[in-house]
């Protein structure tokens, strides 16, 4: 019967203990959050508005001013903006914060801690790729401008936004990837914040072809190509396949953004050349029946 | 003898440039079709009021300084080569900026040079860059083989006029070049190379073929000083009656000491660069006709006749520009002139492609065609090498 007693005590208080846990969280809740008032929900309104536009008007004006100045400087300008756009987001939710929040240190700690563990639950790739971004931010293992490979995406980087990053495919298709990526994928940066990257052009042809030759005429037509950047190396590599011999000119065109253009040019051209020398081709079908 | 024989030679080659290529030794050019800068400025004149300007401007001889300049470099050259002719340095290649007629400085240059000197001269007869571009290495061949012989002949002095027209940039266009760096990788020792050529050509050709490894010395015209501008504009000033204005305030503030002219001429050479080509459009455009107020000493009476005055030099801005016409530009400098046709080889575009857009820039000023032959307006010269170098393209050597 004692022994009853005891554990309804124990009942009894630990009850009373929970109760009392919830109501000073209620009350700890009721110290952080501010009183709700119809002004406050306005100003709120008119901030989030103003950092909504100001981001918009700064996406269109660095975009702008990027392709108004000169090449050189196109990327770093471009570059320049999720710093600004991570600079507008910040100060939006301090201010945001500030409005409905009391933010003495104990309650940052508190709300933080709160806020994180919930979100950390509710929205954990989105978290995720948030703070990828941020620290994306700082590694740079792409920026606005630059010509990157994601899994089988590649395409020149024309958003960096806070959750992901945009780019635009030679299709012309826009690819949406979260900055998450960064923590378990290869990133492939061609050109790292430079105009140019570097192009690879392959070219096949028999085992017995004329190697110098072919070595002349692929230097040429890089270095007679309007679009080649002529102050970085050419190179040409070749590699023995059992098809054929397969040859690689490397170079770099002015601009990274004529990377289609300028191989188009160099192919179109070298090619023109092959044929007034007559330089033969591989022939795949005399393989296979060789293998088969 | 000997002498006078060079000299003819030179005088036939000077009046042969001057009547196959007037649109490109000319001091004051225009679009055959187009009004473009300079001459817009000079819609306002009388007729015969622009008539003697545009005479004056054009009866120009070349910059005496220019010449001096490059009389001085070759003399020295060529002395440095006399007394060693197993020296390897056995040329010296004259630079000049795209916008101006090298081949026309040095003819005018040697031709003094020669009479002081006993020397064979062999001049390149080439005025313009073929139309097809493959037969420039044959011709060169035929020009400037080495004779069987040469130890008993005597020193041979080879012009090149303009390199520019010795190369395109496309793939059977550097053929000429390298027959000539195999001419001067075995050159006789009896021969001193004189070769003329423009900034951005040289610059390329040193980029794909290391030119410069197989020449002496390269000497680069200099610029101008606002004092030997003066002097050499001098006769049309005077012949065109023209007033020196009162310069921008600016101006005025930070040339306090200085007259309107030699303010005005330094202002001039400074926004031409020193290229005498540019300084002479620059003046064209900055002349007004306007009423000028004059007061005689003698009976203190105030009168006001309609006289030419300058304004402050100014270049014009440039219009905007896209990707394809910087490409265009650079190919343009990259070789001085070029025929459409000549100038879609060196793009790898098509004609009508290259035409249309030359159509497109010949009405903002900044192509000039005539004949059939394109070139940048030297007035544009300054600020399209400034945007060309600030997007990617290699223009000199920084």
């Amino acid at each position: 019967m004692s022994n009853l007693n005891y554990l309804n005590d124990q009942y009894y208080l630990l009850a009373q203990s929970a109760g009392n846990t919830a109501q000073e969280t209620a009350e700890e809740t009721k110290k952080i959050v501010s009183k709700i008032t119809t002004d406050k929900l306005v100003q709120a309104f008119l901030i989030l508005l103003a950092a909504y536009l100001t981001l918009k008007i700064l996406d269109k004006l660095v975009i702008w001013l990027s392709e108004k100045i000169a090449k050189s400087w196109r990327l770093r300008v471009k570059q320049f903006l999720p710093f600004l756009r991570m600079t507008v987001l910040t100060t939006a939710t301090v201010i945001l914060m500030n409005l409905f929040l009391n933010l003495s240190p104990e309650n940052i700690l508190a709300v933080t801690g709160t806020v994180a563990v919930a979100l950390g639950f509710a929205f954990k790739d989105y978290v995720s790729s948030i703070i990828a971004g941020i620290v994306g931010l700082f590694e740079s293992p792409y920026g606005v401008g630059d010509r990157i490979k994601i899994g089988d995406y590649y395409g020149e980087v024309i958003n960096y936004g806070l959750r992901s990053v945009k780019i635009q495919t030679p299709d012309d298709n826009t690819i949406t990837i979260p900055h998450n990526k960064i923590w378990t994928e290869a990133v492939s940066n061609a050109n790292a914040g430079a105009l140019e990257a570097q192009v690879v052009t392959k070219f096949y042809f028999a085992h017995d072809i004329e190697i110098n030759l072919v070595k002349k005429i692929l230097y040429q037509v890089a270095q007679t190509s309007k679009y080649t950047a002529l102050k970085l190396p050419i190179v040409v590599v070749m590699e023995e396949k059992p098809w054929g011999t397969m040859f690689k000119l490397k170079a770099y065109p002015l601009d990274a953004r004529d990377e289609f253009s300028y191989q188009t040019d160099l192919i179109t051209r070298a090619k023109q050349a092959f044929a007034k020398h007559q330089l033969p081709y591989p022939n795949l079908s005399a393989v296979s029946n060789t293998l088969t | 003898m000997k002498q006078k024989a060079v000299t003819r030679i030179l005088e036939r080659f000077k009046s042969w440039l001057a009547k196959q290529r007037s649109f490109l030794f000319s001091r004051y050019t225009k679009d055959s079709q187009e009004t473009q800068e300079p001459e817009r400025s000079l819609l306002e004149l009388p007729p015969e009021e622009k008539k003697k300007l545009l005479d004056a401007v054009e009866n120009l001889p070349s910059n005496p300084t220019d010449q001096k300049a490059i009389a001085e470099a070759i003399d020295q050259a060529f002395t440095r080569w006399q007394e060693d002719p197993s020296n390897e340095d056995n040329s010296i290649v004259i630079l000049s900026s795209p916008v101006t007629a090298v081949s026309r400085i040095l003819a005018e240059t040697l031709e003094d040079w020669t009479q002081q000197k006993q020397l064979s001269l062999k001049l390149l007869p080439v005025t313009a860059r073929p139309d097809e571009i493959v037969s420039i290495k044959a011709k060169l061949e035929h020009y400037l083989q080495s004779p069987a012989s040469d130890a008993s002949q005597q020193p041979e002095v080879i012009v090149i006029p303009n390199l520019n027209w010795c190369f395109l940039r496309s793939l059977e266009g550097l053929e000429g070049i390298e027959y000539l760096q195999s001419l001067l990788y075995d050159s006789s020792k009896n021969r001193f190379w004189i070769i003329g050529a423009g900034q951005v050509g040289w610059e390329y050709l040193e980029c794909v073929c290391a030119l410069e490894a197989y020449c002496g010395e390269v000497f680069t015209v200099p610029a101008i000083a606002p004092r030997d501008l003066q002097s050499w504009l001098a006769p049309v000033i005077e012949e065109s009656g023209i007033v020196f204005g009162t310069p921008r305030i600016d101006k005025q503030l930070l040339d306090e000491d200085k007259d309107n002219q030699t303010s005005y001429f330094e202002h001039l050479a400074d926004i031409s660069q020193g290229i005498s080509t540019v300084a002479v459009q620059g003046l064209l455009k900055s002349v007004r006709y306007q009423e000028v107020d004059n007061k005689d000493n003698q009976d203190d009476t105030r009168s006001e006749t309609k006289k030419l005055v300058t304004q402050t030099p100014k270049l014009p801005k440039l219009p905007s520009l896209e990707s394809a016409d910087l490409y265009l530009l650079y190919s343009l400098l990259l070789h001085g002139d070029l025929t459409i046709a000549a100038l879609a080889e060196s793009l790898g575009d098509s004609e009508s492609e290259v035409q249309a857009r030359v159509q497109l820039l010949r009405p903002q000023g900044l192509v000039q065609q005539r004949n059939k032959v394109l070139k940048i307006n030297p007035i544009y010269y300054p600020r399209t090498k400034q945007e060309l170098a600030s997007n990617n393209f290699i223009v000199n050597r920084e």
